[in-house]
């Protein structure tokens, strides 16, 4: 048996080794501990699915069934009686030691398969090795028999007849793009002012409206009136999800009392068994009271509506939505205890982890080892201005500590009156190796979300992170239901621009044909040749998009979210109509971008000003890949100046090419009529991308990582230390330049150990958030971690790095995107 | 012919004792749970694994 003191010493030497993973196992409570180990995980290691994890067959096959049966119904209202038939007839289960209850799939170790993006994807399912449920033959047939009926009536499928066929054979040429321009596979931010009141006070919403309209409808008879027609049956559609969703619920507190009632023998469970299912059969039906409670809400919202579709991010704050909840119990009332409160908030993650959607291929190259990028924000200011933190910011960094989970991960946002203890909390998950939270600044993204957007201050106040990175306000107008975010692979800009529009990766021709560039006379022409190309992939992607969104509710349609947002209850619209009054938060997801910067600044020193190479001798090397050209390709990686080193001569490449965009995005516009400004960050689209971009004039071989993303230097190519970077990224106005700019670091663990770095980061953190930037997240593990986990990875399965926008367990990842999150600078502070 | 209602994992609904959950305890390699699923209380059960004579 181990002491208390024993157990300290242990975790002080641990602590002192740096091994966090270990320091949380023997620091969490026993029952966090179980609930931890309890998860399948769900993410990918290296792209497979870890063995044991299936597919889940039962909720297609419900949702089939019931779609059969309502044939002929509006779709929204067909849509809606087909979850229904889910929510009440898929099994559910309770993990033992859980207070919090409801998860995605029938069993723990299930994956929900969101069938209605695209027919295409679904085929990928037949080649997965070991997701198929036993008896494999059956199911393969049950597989065979849904793809058929599916085949020709998914989102996607549906689309492509709908736009352009050169756009849409480019857009899925999978060369310049990536992500679904169809809330099939999506993210949206969750009206959560409005749904707190619980699933009743929208159903009596509803009641009113529907009542208002019936009445309109016996008057005078007026083509006016002729729309109202059409809204009933979308209300009907969202009573229907309402009344099924209490039900749902409903079911989890039956079986809770059924467990504690027949089943369960310790008396402490049993109670906490009651309490679960007087806990589901208060909410979602009715406003929360307690902080379980308001767990409890927002994971059942969470979860039914990730059966509705593959939602990639979680748009959320739950500090600030659960925060007078933990004040209440914790601070006033004393219901709870801090312990207890942790634990609760620790579990709440859990939960969360716990939830899995089947990931084609493409996503889970693009998202390596988790399933979304569920982050979620922490943090700020309050509509006032004021300081917006508070105990349960504290709690759910501490809980983030001790069960060590990639989803969700923490954006926090920065502002200059965050209290130090705070600080120091942020910090300490740095240190302990998670990756997050990111650091976001308040005084440059309230500003921004003005600027693009026109979010009136007050609400601009609220934003989340609508994916990884985007602010969005989670209110009536501001909440975005699509995803919206035209994710383009830049790096094909610089490419195209040396090849006259072709695409030698996919053979054909992609962009416009701007002209041999060996014709060009100077550095100018080839640079707005560059503007030509950046103008010509923001247009193609945007304008499927657009298709996409105006689209969807007549070939998506989504009748969960719709009752999670105010403006689609109020007029009877589907949340995904964009014309409900949204007022529009879309940008352009700018994938691998500093490969036009190096590339521009590459082409300008050594083609155009020292003219030590002409330019049909830099396409023939590219062409060739650089092979037989080493040396030429040594010159272009060495002695052409690199972004990050605070060198005027490739920072003013980068101003000139974000400006060019910056003045593009307010030319283009997304359904809302509203700007789509760019956003470069990266998740893991170099690697994604590295054998379909093109040899690059930076030096790159086709098949090498791309850089790691965002306005992050290339890895290992800045060498001038933290300053630098920051020097070179604060040049960028980050508020009228873009929507948001990834940077990633890498910090030394050694010298950030104890109150010294602490002090040092803090003043790293002053000097970033003075300059003006947005954005900044760490890494801090050690190479010699990072290389024993790659030799090792059974012993260091919980080490958990930043990747880009994400965090992900090390060992999950693939080996290329290990090696370059290692080969990223270690910057040395002070 | 053994139905779901013969069963002690049979929990009819109050409201309509012609329907209710299948409850079983489950163990599977990473964790136990209790699991719910609704069936007809007429159901065939002579083929069920988890089946337990009242």
């Amino acid at each position: 048996m181990t002491t208390g003191a024993e157990k300290e010493k242990g975790l002080k030497e641990l602590e002192e080794k740096q091994q966090w993973w270990w320091v949380a196992e023997k620091a969490r409570s026993k029952r966090l501990d179980y609930l931890r180990k309890a998860v399948w995980k769900k993410g990918c290691q290296g792209g497979m699915y870890a063995p044991g994890i299936k597919i889940d067959l039962t909720f297609p096959q419900l949702f089939t069934e019931a779609w059969k049966e309502n044939e002929g119904e509006p779709l929204m209202l067909k849509k809606a009686r087909a979850f229904a038939h889910v929510f009440d007839k898929t099994p559910i289960f309770i993990t033992d030691q859980a207070q919090l209850v409801g998860c995605v799939g029938s069993t723990p170790h299930e994956l929900v398969w969101t069938w209605q993006s695209t027919g295409m994807i679904n085929e990928e399912i037949y080649n997965e090795q070991g997701i198929i449920p036993e008896p494999e033959e059956e199911s393969l047939k049950i597989l065979a028999d849904l793809n058929d009926y599916w085949a020709g009536k998914t989102a996607l499928e549906q689309l492509a007849s709908a736009v352009d066929p050169e756009d849409a054979v480019k857009y899925m040429s999978g060369a310049i793009s990536a992500g679904t321009p169809s809330s099939a596979a999506t993210y949206a931010t969750k009206d959560y002012h409005y749904i707190f009141r619980g699933f009743e006070a929208i159903l009596d919403d509803i009641d009113q409206r529907i009542e208002e309209t019936e009445e309109k409808l016996q008057g005078n008879p007026s083509p006016d009136l002729l729309p109202l027609y059409e809204k009933l049956p979308r209300w009907e559609a969202m009573q229907t999800i309402l009344e099924a969703g209490i039900r749902y619920a409903n079911r989890y507190a039956r079986l809770a009392r059924i467990v504690a009632e027949n089943f369960e023998s310790d008396p402490k469970r049993k109670e906490e068994l009651l309490h679960i299912a007087e806990v589901c059969e208060r909410v979602p039906a009715e406003a929360p009271r307690n902080l379980q409670e308001s767990l409890q809400f927002d994971h059942f919202v969470q979860v039914i509506s990730r059966y509705e579709t593959w939602e990639v991010a979680m748009p959320h704050r739950p500090d600030y939505f659960h925060g007078p909840y933990y004040d209440r119990d914790v601070n006033i009332e004393k219901r709870l205890t801090k312990e207890e409160a942790l634990e609760l908030v620790g579990e709440h993650m859990i939960r969360t982890y716990e939830i899995g959607i089947f990931q084609p291929r493409y996503g889970r190259e693009g998202l390596q080892g988790i399933i979304g990028t569920w982050v979620w924000t922490m943090g700020g200011v309050k509509t006032d201005g004021s300081d917006a933190c508070n105990d349960l910011t504290k709690a759910y960094m501490q809980a983030a500590r001790l069960v060590r989970v990639c989803n969700p991960t923490f954006s926090f946002r920065y502002h200059p009156n965050v209290p130090d203890d705070v600080m120091r909390e942020c910090f300490e998950c740095i240190r302990h190796g998670l990756g997050y939270p990111n650091i976001r600044n308040d005084s440059v993204l309230i500003p921004n979300a003005m600027h693009w957007h026109g979010h009136p201050l007050e609400e601009a106040r609220q934003w989340v992170n609508q994916a990884c990175m985007s602010p969005c306000p989670p209110t009536k107008y501001g909440c975005q239901p699509n995803r919206m975010a035209s994710a383009v692979n830049t790096a094909k800009m610089i490419e195209y621009t040396l090849h006259n529009g072709y695409d030698h990766v996919v053979n054909m021709q992609m962009g416009p044909k701007t002209g041999d560039p060996c014709e060009f006379k100077d550095f100018e022409e080839f640079f707005q040749t560059w503007v030509k190309q950046m103008e010509w992939q923001t247009n193609l992607i945007v304008r499927f998009h657009n298709v996409g969104r105006a689209k969807d509710p007549e070939l998506f349609s989504r009748p969960i979210l719709s009752v999670l947002y105010e403006r689609a209850v109020e007029t009877g619209t589907d949340a995904v109509d964009p014309e409900n009054g949204e007022r529009g938060n879309s940008w352009v997801t700018a994938f691998n971008w500093c490969e036009n910067i190096d590339s521009l600044a590459a082409v300008k020193k050594l083609i155009y000003d020292e003219k030590k190479y002409t330019m049909a001798q830099l396409v023939e090397a590219l062409r060739a890949n650089w092979e037989g050209y080493e040396e030429m390709r040594l010159d272009f990686v060495k002695n052409a100046p690199k972004w990050g080193n605070d060198d005027d001569y490739v920072d003013e490449i980068m101003l000139r090419c974000l400006r060019e965009s910056a003045r593009h995005s307010k030319e283009i516009k997304c359904t809302s009529g509203n700007n789509v400004p760019f956003l470069p960050e990266n998740m893991t689209a170099n690697i994604y991308w590295a054998n379909i971009v093109g040899a690059l004039p930076s030096g790159r071989r086709q098949g090498d990582a791309l850089y790691d993303g965002g306005i992050s230097p290339g890895p290992g190519l800045d060498k001038k230390g933290p300053t630098a970077v920051l020097k070179s990224c604060a040049k960028i106005d980050h508020i009228s330049d873009g929507r948001a700019f990834l940077l990633n670091q890498r910090l030394s663990p050694t010298q950030l150990a104890g109150e010294k770095g602490y002090q040092l980061w803090k003043a790293y953190m002053k000097t970033w958030a003075d300059l003006g930037m947005d954005h900044v997240q760490f890494n801090m593990v050690d190479d010699a971690t990072l290389k024993a986990a790659q030799r090792d990875p059974e012993q260091f399965q919980e080490v958990i790095v930043r990747v880009a926008g994400y965090s992900a367990h090390f060992v999950d990842i693939s080996r290329k995107t290990q090696d370059n999150i290692i080969q990223r600078t270690v910057q040395g502070l002070g | 012919m053994a139905t779901c209602s013969e069963c002690k994992g049979f929990f009819p609904l109050e409201d309509d004792p012609t329907t209710g959950d299948c409850v079983k305890r489950v163990v599977d390699p990473r964790q136990a749970y209790y699991q719910a699923k609704p069936v007809e209380a007429d159901q065939d059960a002579s083929t069920c694994a988890s089946f337990q004579k009242k």
